[in-house]
């Protein structure tokens, strides 16, 4: 009885009492998402209230993250809006983590692979593929470092300047001339780039001997892409949005 | 290089001069560049018709002699691949061949008429025969120059052709290739041996 129910409602929410086991179930996409807020497995019939409440996660939050990746029509944005900043920065940079530790390394690992096993005619292509990825992977670093570094920092301070009510001339100045609307924004062209990388492989490259290693490696892609889709939807609907407004409070309060 | 013999082959029929020119312009704007020849009467065409193979007769309809029906099918059947696209005064339908009616009055709608004619019997032909993702000559050129690095002017000069035709025939590779960045036409410039790697300036 129970099974048929989860079988036939594929695309319910998960809520407070679903067993963090049945998420993994429901959708093994999500594997990454939740090892992302730091939950490790042997999480036994425990329900996802009772696994972030072990784990000081922000259950409300983890729900609408889980939710809006498992089915993409739901994507409840002013829910999203109101947690803190500084969770949905701490969110954003734990992904960021898994992009450049986990994910990045492990396709360079598959191309890698293809090269050792390439015939010599194709290993040519084989190396065209490698730079083309190293390119985008310098590309994407440089986007999220530059995220790490310079426009999270920027969020945290307006937040604290609105706690405090201490705004320096600094900040101000930043607001005005280097605001958040700047920054949106450049996803486009790694969009574009992963897209087109997807596409060499499927239609272009000559068949590789190392097929199934080729497999894995667009699997991996298109697990990327999608991920990539997801963060950029938090990050443009609903961070940016929080950010303009806080910056138009710090701009009002002070005048 | 040749590419004469990998051109599409196109007929402009018409009477007057002015009208002939006319339809260049159109060709031009929609990226086509084909190996073209221009009758003024029914007969020219009859003849070029026995010497050569052309995909495409575009035909204004005082041009053919009465009955006009029999006429366009005598031409149809000495080629079988040859699409036939009439224009008239849009008060006759010559059924089952593409019309363009002289009262089109939006710039527009007579492109996309244009556009449909080629592209689509292309297509149609592509389906049929070889790989839809294949590129023309001309789109070929075009891809070599964006691979190694030209901007859409240097194209445009380099090609002489306007920066439009340019801009369309980037549009059509990347649709035909599925591939939207320069990076990425490189890698595939590169892998057909369009271009050689040391090429690439960037």
């Amino acid at each position: 009885m129970e099974l048929t129910s989860r079988l036939i409602n594929k695309d319910l929410l998960f809520s407070l009492n679903t067993q963090m086991a049945d998420v993994i179930h429901r959708n093994y996409g999500l594997i990454p998402i939740i090892s992302r807020f730091g939950i490790n497995f042997g999480f036994g019939n425990k329900t996802i209230y009772e696994v972030c409440a072990e784990n000081n996660i922000n259950v409300r939050f983890f729900l609408e993250i889980v939710n809006s990746f498992h089915n993409p029509q739901y994507f409840p944005k002013k829910q999203l809006q109101t947690f803190p900043s500084a969770l949905i920065i701490q969110y954003l940079s734990n992904t960021h983590k898994y992009y450049l530790k986990s994910k990045v390394p492990e396709i360079i690992g598959y191309i890698n692979k293809m090269k050792e096993l390439a015939s010599d005619d194709n290993l040519k292509n084989i190396e065209l593929i490698d730079n083309f990825f190293r390119e985008y992977k310098n590309e994407l670093e440089k986007h999220l470092a530059n995220e790490d570094s310079r426009v999270f920092p920027y969020i945290m301070s307006l937040e604290e300047a609105l706690e405090t009510m201490d705004f320096n001339a600094d900040l101000i100045d930043h607001i005005r001339n280097d605001s958040i609307e700047k920054y949106e924004r450049n996803h486009g062209n790694l969009e574009e780039k992963l897209s087109d990388l997807k596409n060499l492989l499927i239609k272009f490259l000559p068949p590789v001997v190392s097929t199934e290693i080729c497999q894995h490696l667009l699997t991996e892609l298109f697990r990327l892409e999608s991920d990539l889709e997801n963060h950029t939807r938090i990050e443009e609907k609903v961070l940016v949005p929080r950010v303009k407004l806080l910056e138009q409070k710090v701009l009002e309060s002070c005048g | 290089m040749d590419n004469s013999k990998d051109k599409i082959h196109v007929i402009i029929a018409a009477r007057h001069i002015l009208y002939r020119l006319g339809i260049k312009t159109i060709l031009n704007v929609i990226g086509i560049e084909p190996e073209l020849i221009e009758a003024d009467s029914w007969d020219m065409i009859k003849s070029l018709q026995e010497k050569s193979d052309y995909e495409f007769v575009i035909i204004s309809e005082e041009i053919l002699p009465d009955p006009k029906l029999q006429h366009l099918e005598s031409l149809k059947c000495s080629d079988e691949n040859c699409s036939i696209m009439i224009i008239n005064d849009g008060s006759s339908e010559e059924a089952d061949y593409p019309c363009l009616s002289l009262d089109t009055e939006n710039k527009k709608d007579i492109i996309e008429r244009f556009q449909h004619f080629f592209f689509n019997n292309q297509s149609d032909e592509a389906n049929s025969t070889t790989d839809k993702s294949v590129l023309s000559f001309r789109e070929i050129d075009v891809l070599k120059a964006v691979a190694t690095g030209a901007s859409n002017k240097e194209i445009a000069d380099m090609l002489f052709i306007s920066i439009n035709t340019v801009i369309t025939h980037r549009k059509n590779i990347t649709e035909k290739l599925g591939i939207k960045t320069i990076a990425g036409l490189t890698v595939y410039a590169i892998m057909n041996k369009f271009i050689s790697p040391d090429e690439v300036t960037r």
